[in-house]
């Protein structure tokens, strides 16, 4: 028999999902790293700095007009050696170019040939590196692979290559992922070597996962925060590299800007129009440690130990 | 660590070197068009008029080289008949019956014809093949002297001894006839005081800059200006000279002021020049540089792992990060212009010249940054890694005291590292500085590999990779043996109980 006060009373339904809901916040590892990196004010500043930056020298040599295969002002001796002023704000340099877009042009092409080889460097050498830390027989060889490629003169390698390639932007790139590709290699292989043999993997292994499935689920994401913190290292270095093979004359060629060669040309005005030496190396300075900056920043931000 | 490790470990080495020597081969040799080699030979745009004489000068150089083997019509023909005689300018003829036997002699051994372009006389050549230079370069490469090394066909009376005597400078000395070099053992007044010419690594000659010097000579032997003092020479002769008389080789057709001077057939030689060669100099910079990175680098790299997140951290990261992401060439010059401008250092190394120690201080430090930053990053890292480990906790529970802990532990493990590190240093060193070196015009090693490159001298090319990868390579092997002896847990045979 009923009572009253069971009306009261509702069956509740049983909901499977609920109960295995678990109660703590989720953790979302991409949501974190962005949380991470954006918390503090310098770094939103700075990646804002260096987007705009990279953008603008991108886009910046497309409106100038500007090429290093010709000079309209040579002949008129007022345009020459000019000071920064509003008009021209870096002023302009030997054969009457504005130092602005010769600047902007050579930064352009730094940009842009350090990003394509990063991105070309950095997917060789996590492949082959991940495999090569993976098989001990590979490793064998691989070391004297490593020997060889490493002690080839690169600047011979360069110059060769821009010979056989002609010099531009695409024979550049080739230069640099030609070397570079196995230090990579070397590295993320010294970095699976490490975790290659922790207890998950060996259990991972036992249940019989395919290599590639544990390089790729296993390992890698383990790697994310030190890969990027060597990219972070990698970007302004290929600037750099390149800035150094345009200035011994073997980069890209006088067809295309460069800034180590601006540097190299104007390096002769230093005491006497000293803007046109300073302001190509101060630009290049600026590029490179905001690059460099805001990748160790993300580094940081990868890293789960960081992540609240 | 076992002895047939080592010995594995160098015989791998080798063979890394050959391979490295083989794509430098291939790269040069074959990507490289031989034409280009003429672009900074004098003796090559003389003769612009001269198309017959042109035509001989490049093959000749090329024979020379080993690009090829030249054979000339001349060479063939003295072989049939005398020199000079009527039948020898006959044979020479475009059109004459020896010109059809010479190219079907040489067309059958695998020769290519040509014809020089105004006389029309032919001659044969062929290309040697990769392997069989890269076999001569390895087979010439150590030179051992003997007496019956000089083989010169105008000189039969040549005499065959090995003697003791003195020298001109009157020191102590192992005289040989026949030899290549005269002085094969001898002591003089410079460093290191006993010489020896016995064996002598060859590799090659330079050319096209540099021609007759040998490239190790180039590299080698001092530079500058000549230092001439009195000399009294064999046959009584004195002049103002800087002959250095241990350099003394075998010269086959003697001139005039030869014969003054010399009693024999040994006139070609050296000079003592008063500044100290390319390696020397690239050399002396590269020690005191690293002498001054690690004085610097490990106390402050140590510093700042102590006071971590402290003010000498966070100045030390700014550093290594201004260094690390701003380009060599950009923070070197801004260092020079803070040198020049505040301290009134000279802004290139040639105004006062390397005796001058003003000269040596900028290019030194500015070489020096680069390691400095990075040991500091390393140290930085090694030392708090080992703050942190179990081992340091424990020692802290026992009662050790902070100094104690640092320096007979902490300090210990995290150097390991450090002195792995330290023969690729020393051997970086010898291969110089390009960016530095440039800068300041300091002459180094550091330049002649792009100056090689730039100016097609392909033997240089071919010495100065040899000489710096098996450096390298070497250096290697010497880090992971200094490695072992440093901490005797590591094993370089992974038969250590360990996988």
């Amino acid at each position: 028999m009923a009572r009253e006060e069971d009306n009261l009373f509702e069956f509740a339904d049983f909901d499977e999902k609920e109960s295995e809901h678990i109660a703590a916040p989720r953790y979302s590892y991409w949501k974190s790293v962005w949380h991470t990196f954006f918390h503090s004010k310098v770094t939103i500043f700075l990646s804002v700095f260096v987007i705009a930056l990279v953008v603008f020298a991108l886009i910046q040599p497309l409106t100038s007009g500007y090429s290093p295969t010709d000079a309209p002002n040579i002949n008129n001796a007022e345009m020459k050696y000019l000071p920064p002023s509003a008009e021209h704000i870096f002023g302009t340099d030997n054969i009457g170019n504005e130092v602005w877009n010769v600047v902007w042009a050579g930064a352009r092409n730094s940009i842009i040939v350090s990003f394509v080889s990063t991105a070309i460097i950095m997917t060789i050498g996590i492949l082959v590196g991940a495999l090569w830390g993976f098989s001990k027989k590979m490793d064998r060889w691989m070391i004297e692979v490593y020997n060889v490629v490493s002690n080839v003169p690169y600047l011979l390698l360069a110059m060769i290559l821009s010979y056989v390639l002609g010099a531009g932007l695409g024979s550049l790139i080739f230069v640099m992922c030609c070397i570079d590709w196995i230090y990579v290699a070397y590295f993320i292989r010294t970095q699976v070597m490490i975790i290659r043999d922790r207890e998950y993997n060996l259990a991972s292994k036992c249940l019989g996962t395919k290599t590639f499935t544990m390089i790729m689920k296993n390992i890698l994401p383990y790697l994310v925060s030190v890969i990027v913190t060597y990219i972070a290292r990698e970007i302004p270095a290929l600037i750099s590299y390149e800035v150094f093979l345009s200035y011994m004359g073997l980069g890209l060629g006088t067809n295309y800007a460069s800034l180590g060669r601006t540097i190299s040309q104007y390096r002769s005005y230093m005491t006497g129009y000293p803007h046109l030496f300073w302001i190509p190396v101060l630009v290049l300075a600026a590029i490179a440690i905001s690059l460099y900056v805001v990748g160790q920043k993300l580094a940081d931000a990868t890293d789960p130990r960081t992540h609240r | 660590m076992k002895k047939g490790y080592i010995l594995k470990r160098l015989l791998r080495s080798v063979i890394s070197v050959l391979v490295i020597m083989l794509i430098v081969f291939v790269l040069v040799y074959t990507m490289v068009p031989r034409d280009n080699i003429f672009f900074e030979d004098a003796t090559y745009r003389k003769l612009g008029g001269k198309p017959d004489d042109k035509a001989d000068y490049v093959y000749t150089t090329w024979e020379k080289l080993g690009y090829l083997d030249y054979v000339k019509i001349n060479d063939y023909c003295l072989t049939l008949y005398e020199a000079g005689s009527d039948e020898m300018k006959g044979a020479l003829d475009p059109a004459s019956k020896e010109t059809a036997d010479f190219i079907a002699l040489y067309e059958s051994r695998g020769y290519s014809i040509g014809t020089y372009p105004v006389s029309g006389r032919a001659y044969a050549y062929k290309d040697t093949p990769i392997l069989q230079r890269l076999a001569k370069w390895f087979g010439g490469l150590v030179r051992i002297d003997t007496i019956y090394s000089v083989q010169d066909p105008d000189n039969p009376d040549l005499e065959r001894y090995v003697r003791f005597g003195r020298t001109p400078t009157g020191g102590l000395a192992l005289i040989g006839s026949g030899t290549l070099h005269k002085y094969l053992l001898y002591t003089d007044s410079h460093f290191p005081f006993i010489h020896q010419n016995f064996i002598t690594l060859n590799m090659g000659e330079s050319y096209p800059t540099y021609q007759g010097l040998e490239a190790l000579s180039v590299m080698f032997s001092s530079q500058g200006t000549e230092v001439k003092r009195e000399v009294a020479f064999e046959t009584g002769e004195t002049s103002q000279s800087a002959i250095d008389f241990g350099s003394l080789t075998y010269k086959a057709k003697l001139d005039r002021m030869d014969t003054k001077k010399f009693t024999d057939h040994y006139a070609n030689y050296t000079t003592f020049k008063d500044q100290t060669s390319m390696v020397g100099t690239s050399f002396i910079m590269g020690i005191f540089a690293l002498i001054l990175s690690y004085g610097i680098g490990l106390p402050i790299g140590v510093a700042m792992a102590r006071n971590k997140d402290g003010v000498v951290d966070k100045l030390g990261m700014l550093f290594i990060i201004f260094i690390t992401s701003v380009p060599s060439l950009a923070y070197i010059y801004i260092f020079r212009y803070v040198g020049t401008t505040v301290f009134g250092l000279p802004s290139v190394f040639t105004t006062f010249g390397p005796s001058d120690i003003r000269s040596w201080i900028l290019p030194i430090i500015s070489l020096a940054l680069p390691s400095i930053s990075s040991l500091m990053m390393w140290i930085r890292r090694y030392v708090v890694d080992q703050m942190n480990s179990d081992y340091v906790k424990f020692a802290k529970a026992k009662g050790l005291n902070r100094k104690e802990i640092f320096r007979r532990h902490i300090f210990k493990n995290a150097s390991i590292p450090i002195a792995h590190g330290i023969p690729s240093s020393l051997a970086a060193c010898i291969t110089g500085a390009i960016i530095t070196e440039a800068i300041y015009s300091v002459g180094g090693m550091g330049k002649m590999l792009p100056n090689a490159i730039n100016q097609y001298n392909n033997v240089m090319i071919i010495a100065l990779t040899f000489l710096f990868s098996s450096i390298s390579v070497l250096s290697v092997l010497l880090g992971d043996i200094i490695l072992t002896k440093v901490d005797p847990r590591i094993s370089l045979t992974d038969k250590a109980g360990r996988s």
